[in-house]
């Protein structure tokens, strides 16, 4: 033996020898070494500091359960991971592993004071001694505590790596690739059935791979699944949750055991949707609970015999083992057979089978039956053990390096439970088994209960004439907490295991208890004096194991993080200096600066350009929808205010669409088409709600109607061509329509072409001056506008951004739905009550303008603001009062809904939502902003050309 | 000025090329939304067979829903407008753009985004859906083909989320 | 992810394809104006929040653009049926 590296044995390559890091250390392990399996090799010990009392900790487990030994990993710029378990990185050539949770460093640690300090910890401490004053948590308290207690350190930087997805369909998924894994794909492989079969180690095998003897078997087994077309193997993979109709969430780890991994995703998000599942995720030994059991050198037995039979690694020199199970005892027989030296083994039962008596005997194996360990010597490693006699207390003293601990075995539940079957009760095993399954799933093997460990009694502290209010006994070792302090939470008073969980947080670190939820259950039992079964059980709750966010954002980051759509015209816009906004999921075109042009000064220029000769704008992302079908009008009128039925074709009018509650939800332009044809538009971020709100009306409420709806918001590329010049610049264009006043005039629409391309062409505006929009299919927007712009340079035309067209409406006084109101307002509270049609018997939110609460006075209503100060622009949403000069709290009587400078009238404006508005025409009304309070007049909302003058020519 | 250089397509005419998969831009197409509560109304305005089944193809016609189908053809046939009839024919022949997967890892490129279960989508089969968060519709074209369409201002995206999907 | 049958695809699609559109059976009135202020109230506002069998609509929106209605377990989150729109409560 070199070190504690056996000299053969293990599934280990001894021909492959890897260098790597552990806490700026170099170590040499071999290929198929984990972390903890290659430290362990050079004979670390302290693999880390506890959470609360920063004690020194060693490795426990060999799994995934591993509560101790969580270290990070430093890939590079931007590649940390922290919390990993050292017992799930595989090593590979320029690891480089930390530890944590300490300073200045692993052995000299100055937080472990809080060890020293531990009788001023107990159950609860946070709860009861940092509550008040709040201030004082976020700012003093919690970041305090952080520091002291925790886990590794957050990535800082941006992360670069890859991570994929992808969904999976199966009619068999099979979790856990141990035995009873392997036999049920065996089983099924011969059908036609897709199997998946999951593991998360690096091959298959699970607790076979500590089992030489069955090596062959595992071999042929691999050699038949890999063969087999209908089964897909995915190890290195967690199934961390198992939601509703057999959908199951995996991780796959790709490249993290790689040297160099920069390139390919590293890890995949599979989302499987299986119709049969076949849990065979094992069982986890359960520690047993006694003073100092955390101590490095104190771990499970079955993780010993896994370091020493899959890895060649021998967990100590003097091993002494305490049990209370069978099973311990055939790990150290193992050990004793692979060439690890036994020193004790002590058993809490009075009797085992002479069968375990004999082999110890042969192996020259001390056994001390009915005692307990009571003490453990040693701070960063295990030198001696303190057992005494459960009858008389009589003591004596162990030497030993390593003590196992074999409590039990606890099913594996957690998939099972998050599928929500139900367990129940196995007093004979001390555990909970899976009982009636909610889903097209079973268990089997050990999670299912069924193994051949041989049997053990359930115990919970182990017995000891030491005062049990000062022993540290760990119960959950990730979270520090320790059997007094369950027995503590149980004297104030807490019945339930959901509050006891709570309250000392026994089960609630990232490993889930997956190595104390019985134990705690126990100890609480006991302390109770109430079966287990009476006080509850607590939720398994995805994920299985800690995941990365990596893997569930998938590719949705960067370019891909949520589409962005884009208009045909978009890229000519980028091409050409556009500063963009979001508008819903649209990028738009905000403002198009010239050299040395701020928003201001461009967005100024831009409204000129319109008002004075012409400008162009892409409006492709106004929501269309074609409206067909004899019964089309008849739809209509019943959806808006207003009424559709007696609109000839040609013509176009505005629609103002309510809610059933009587509150505005959008508004637009539609054209009709022909007696049973239809264009509506709707605002950009309305297309979807509207669409769906008027095939709601018609499948549910009106399916006798012949009509039908389809999205058209795709198939046009809209561009506004709007002011003075524009019927001129458009005039040589068009073909098939007369653009003449009295042979188009505004609001009305014509068919033809322009440059050739079919154009449904409307004459309407947004902005107040003589206007177009011409609709082209989509893929032809671009050509067009490029066109229209060459065209148009004799006319200086401009382009012109959402900056702009919100200053030219509101101007006119147009609102925007969803600026300018908010969802609680009526067609009366905005100024359009001209847009409903009085004499109509019905429409959609027609008896809610009747409703007592829209008919009382002082509803806020949509007004017009002049500043005082002309060159005052207020902040849109600033709050508007009665009386500057009353006392704070001010009452709030209403708020700026749109405000802007307007260059063609040398002044700002503004549209505010005020209480009782429309009674407070001329009235002044007080707006504090920082600084400064300033007075407006109220206001009609038309600021310029209110007879329509420039609209009509 | 010729067609083709008058047209914007929101996604590179220039196929990618993955291992066992290749991801390209379909040429232009006619594309109609037919409604009507029947197939047999819809075949007595066009005079031509309309499937009946909820994910059939037949001629060009994809039923997508109970009253919704969608028409596909390369060519400029003319089309009647069904003025007055209780049926609906409205043009989208620009609305989407068709992105064709191509090659052994297909459907295995379309599954990274879908829910559906693609082994059991036959050749011939239409049906809406979503690729993550982005509505598609497709149709399964050959075994090893699969043609998507998308609405034009999400193609930029599904591209980019298609290749790299591809990619690895 | 669960899975709910379309009654009018007839086949089970994946949820992520479909939209909630609350409760279901609440028919507008045919006549809203004929309604007291009581009534109009209801029809509005008033919804059932059960614990247990609740009756829903759904719209495969990313499928064949139905409505239809469902009847789910608000404590299991499992339907037990679903049928077309204008079809009798279940
Ligand atoms: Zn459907």
């Amino acid at each position: 033996m070199s070190g504690y590296r056996l000299e053969n044995g293990g599934r280990i390559d001894r021909s492959r020898p890897v260098e790597f890091s552990f806490d700026g250390h170099s170590y040499q392990g071999f290929a198929g070494d984990t972390l903890a399996s290659a430290l362990l090799a050079n004979g670390i010990s302290l693999f880390g500091r506890s959470f609360k009392y920063h004690r020194p900790r060693g490795i426990m487990a060999a799994g995934s359960e591993e509560p101790n030994a969580l270290i990070s990993v430093d890939r590079g710029a931007g590649r940390f991971t922290p919390n990993l378990r050292a017992t799930g990185v595989e090593i590979h050539a320029g690891l480089n592993a930390f530890s944590q949770n300490r300073w200045p460093s692993l052995k000299r640690d100055f937080g472990a004071i809080n060890d020293r300090l531990g009788m001023f910890f107990p159950a609860g401490f946070y709860n009861k001694t940092f509550m008040w004053p709040r201030s004082f948590w976020e700012k003093l308290y919690e970041p305090a505590i952080r520091k002291m207690a925790g886990l590794g350190d957050a990535p800082t930087q941006e992360d670069p790596d890859i991570y994929a997805s992808t969904y999976a369909h199966c009619d068999l998924l099979i979790v856990g690739a141990g035995p009873a894994g392997i036999d049920a794909a065996l089983e099924a492989m011969g059908s036609n059935k897709r199997i998946i079969l999951i593991d998360e180690q690096d091959e298959l095998g699970g607790g076979a791979l500590a089992d030489p003897a069955l090596w062959p078997w595992l071999e042929r087994s691999r050699k038949a699944l890999i063969d087999a077309p209908n089964v897909t193997i995915l190890t290195r993979t967690t199934a961390f949750g198992y939601y509703h109709d057999n959908f199951i969430g995996a991780v796959q780890r790709l490249t993290d055991h790689m040297p160099d991994n920069s390139d390919s995703p590293r890890e995949k998000l599979w989302r499987v949707r299986a119709g049969e599942v076949v849990l065979a995720q094992g069982a986890i030994e359960r520690p047993l609970v006694f003073d100092g059991n955390d101590t490095p050198g104190v771990m499970l037995s079955s993780a010993a015999k896994v370091f020493a039979n899959r890895y060649g690694v021998a967990v100590g020199t003097l091993v002494a083992l305490m049990t209370a199970h069978d099973s311990g005892w055939h790990d150290v027989f193992a050990l004793a057979k692979a060439g690890v030296g036994i020193k004790a083994i002590i058993d809490v039962r009075t009797e085992v089978s002479s069968a375990l008596l004999d082999e110890a005997n042969r192996l020259g194996i001390n056994v001390h039956l009915n005692h307990s360990v009571t003490g453990v010597n040693g701070r960063h490693r295990v030198t001696s053990m303190q057992i005494c006699n459960n009858a008389d207390y009589v003591g004596a003293r162990i030497d030993c390096d390593t003590l196992l601990m074999a409590g039990g075995w606890t099913p594996s539940v957690h998939l099972w439970s998050h599928s929500k079957g139900s367990l129940a009760w196995r007093d004979d095993i001390g555990a909970y088994v899976p009982d009636q399954p909610n889903e097209n799933v079973r268990c089997v093997g050990a999670c299912s209960g069924g193994w051949d460990f041989g049997s053990g009694v359930i115990v919970d502290v182990l017995p000891t004439p030491k005062d049990q209010s000062r022993i540290k006994a760990f119960v959950d070792f990730q979270n520090d907490v320790t059997a007094k302090d369950i027995k503590l939470a149980v004297r104030e008073g807490f019945r339930s295991i959901e509050h006891i969980k709570r309250y000392t947080t026994n089960g609630m670190a990232t490993d889930q208890g997956k190595t104390s939820n019985l134990n705690g259950l126990q100890i609480a039992s006991t302390a109770l004096a109430k079966p287990v079964t009476d006080i509850g059980l607590t939720s398994f709750r995805p994920p299985y194991t800690p995941q990365t966010f990596g893997a569930f954002a998938g590719h949705a980051k960067g370019a891909l993080f949520q589409p962005t759509r884009t208009t045909n015209i978009d890229g000519w816009a980028a091409e050409n200096g556009a500063v963009f906004e979001l508008v819903a999921q649209w990028r738009r075109a905000r403002y198009f600066p010239r050299a040395g042009e701020d928003m201001h000064a461009a967005v100024n220029r831009e409204c000129v350009a319109v008002r004075s000769s012409v400008g162009i704008f892409d409006a492709s992302t106004l929501g269309k929808i074609e409206v067909v079908g004899p019964d089309a009008a008849e739809f209509l009128n019943r959806m808006y205010t207003n009424p559709w039925k007696a609109l000839e074709p040609g013509r176009c009018r505005y629609g103002l669409l309510l809610k059933e509650d009587g509150f505005i939800t959008d508004d637009g332009v539609s054209a009709r088409l022909a007696p049973d044809r239809f264009h509506l538009t709707t605002t950009t971020g309305g297309a979807a709600r509207v669409l769906n709100m008027m095939e709601d009306y018609l499948q549910t409420e009106w399916p006798d109607l012949d009509v039908w709806l389809t999205s058209t918001t795709e198939q046009y590329a809209v561009i506004a061509l709007q002011g003075p010049n524009a019927r001129k610049l458009l005039e040589p264009l068009v073909e098939g329509i007369d653009l003449s006043a009295d042979a188009f005039p505004h609001m009305a629409i014509r068919e033809g072409t322009i440059c050739g391309i079919p154009t449904r062409l409307f004459r309407v505006s947004f902005t107040g001056e003589l206007g177009f929009e011409i609709n082209v299919p989509t893929a032809y927007g671009r050509a067009l506008w490029e066109h229209l712009m060459a065209e148009g340079a004799k006319f200086d035309i401009t382009p012109y951004g959402t900056e702009a067209m919100h200053v030219l409406r509101a101007e006119k006084g147009f609102i925007i739905v969803g600026q300018d109101t908010d969802g609680t307002i009526t067609p009366f509270d905005a100024g359009l009550d001209w847009a409903v049609g009085k004499k109509k018997p019905d429409f959609v939110g027609k008896r809610s303008m009747a409703r007592p609460d829209i008919v009382a006075p002082g509803r806020k209503q949509l007004v017009g603001l002049l500043t005082d100060d002309p060159n005052v622009v207020l902040e849109e949403g600033a709050q508007i009062v009665a009386d500057p000069r009353q006392p704070i709290p001010m009452t709030m009587i209403g708020h700026v809904t749109s405000s802007y400078w307007s260059e063609t009238l040398g002044r700002s404006i503004a549209f505010a939502l005020v209480a009782g508005g429309h009674e407070k025409m001329g009235g002044t009304l007080h707006i504090p902003m920082p600084g400064k309070t300033h007075e407006a007049k109220v206001s009609g909302m038309v600021f310029y050309d209110a007879e329509g003058a420039r609209l009509h020519v | 000025m010729s067609d083709a250089l008058f047209r914007n397509e929101p996604v590179s005419s220039t196929p990618y090329v993955a291992d066992g998969v290749s991801i390209s831009l379909a040429a232009p197409l006619k594309r109609y939304s037919l409604r009507a509560r029947t197939a047999d109304a819809l075949e007595t305005v066009l005079n031509a067979k309309v499937p009946q089944k909820i994910g059939a193809t037949e001629g060009g016609i994809a039923c997508l829903g109970p009253d919704e189908w969608l028409l596909r053809t390369p060519a400029d046939t003319a089309m009647p407008t069904g003025a007055g009839l209780p049926v609906a024919i409205t043009d989208i022949s620009e609305r989407s753009i068709c992105l064709v997967l191509e090659g052994p890892r297909a459907a295995e490129l379309l599954m990274t985004g879908c829910p559906l279960d693609l082994d059991n989508f036959a050749v011939g089969r239409a049906t809406r859906t979503i690729y993550e968060t982005v509505e598609i519709i497709i149709i399964r074209e050959g075994e090893d083909r699969f043609h998507v369409e998308v609405w034009r201002s999400f193609a930029a995206w599904l591209w980019t989320a298609f290749t790299a999907a591809a990619s690895h | 992810m669960i899975l709910i049958h379309c009654p009018y695809c007839d086949e089970k699609r994946p949820e992520i394809e479909f939209a909630n559109a609350g409760q279901a059976h609440v028919a507008r009135p045919l006549d809203p104006s004929s309604q007291s202020d009581e009534e109009w109230e209801a029809y509005l506002f008033i919804r059932a929040n059960p614990r247990g069998r609740h009756h829903e609509r759904w719209r495969h929106v990313h499928g064949c653009g139905r409505f239809f209605n469902a009847v789910r377990d608000t404590v299991t989150d499992k339907f037990e049926t679903t049928y077309k729109a204008g079809e009798p409560r279940r």
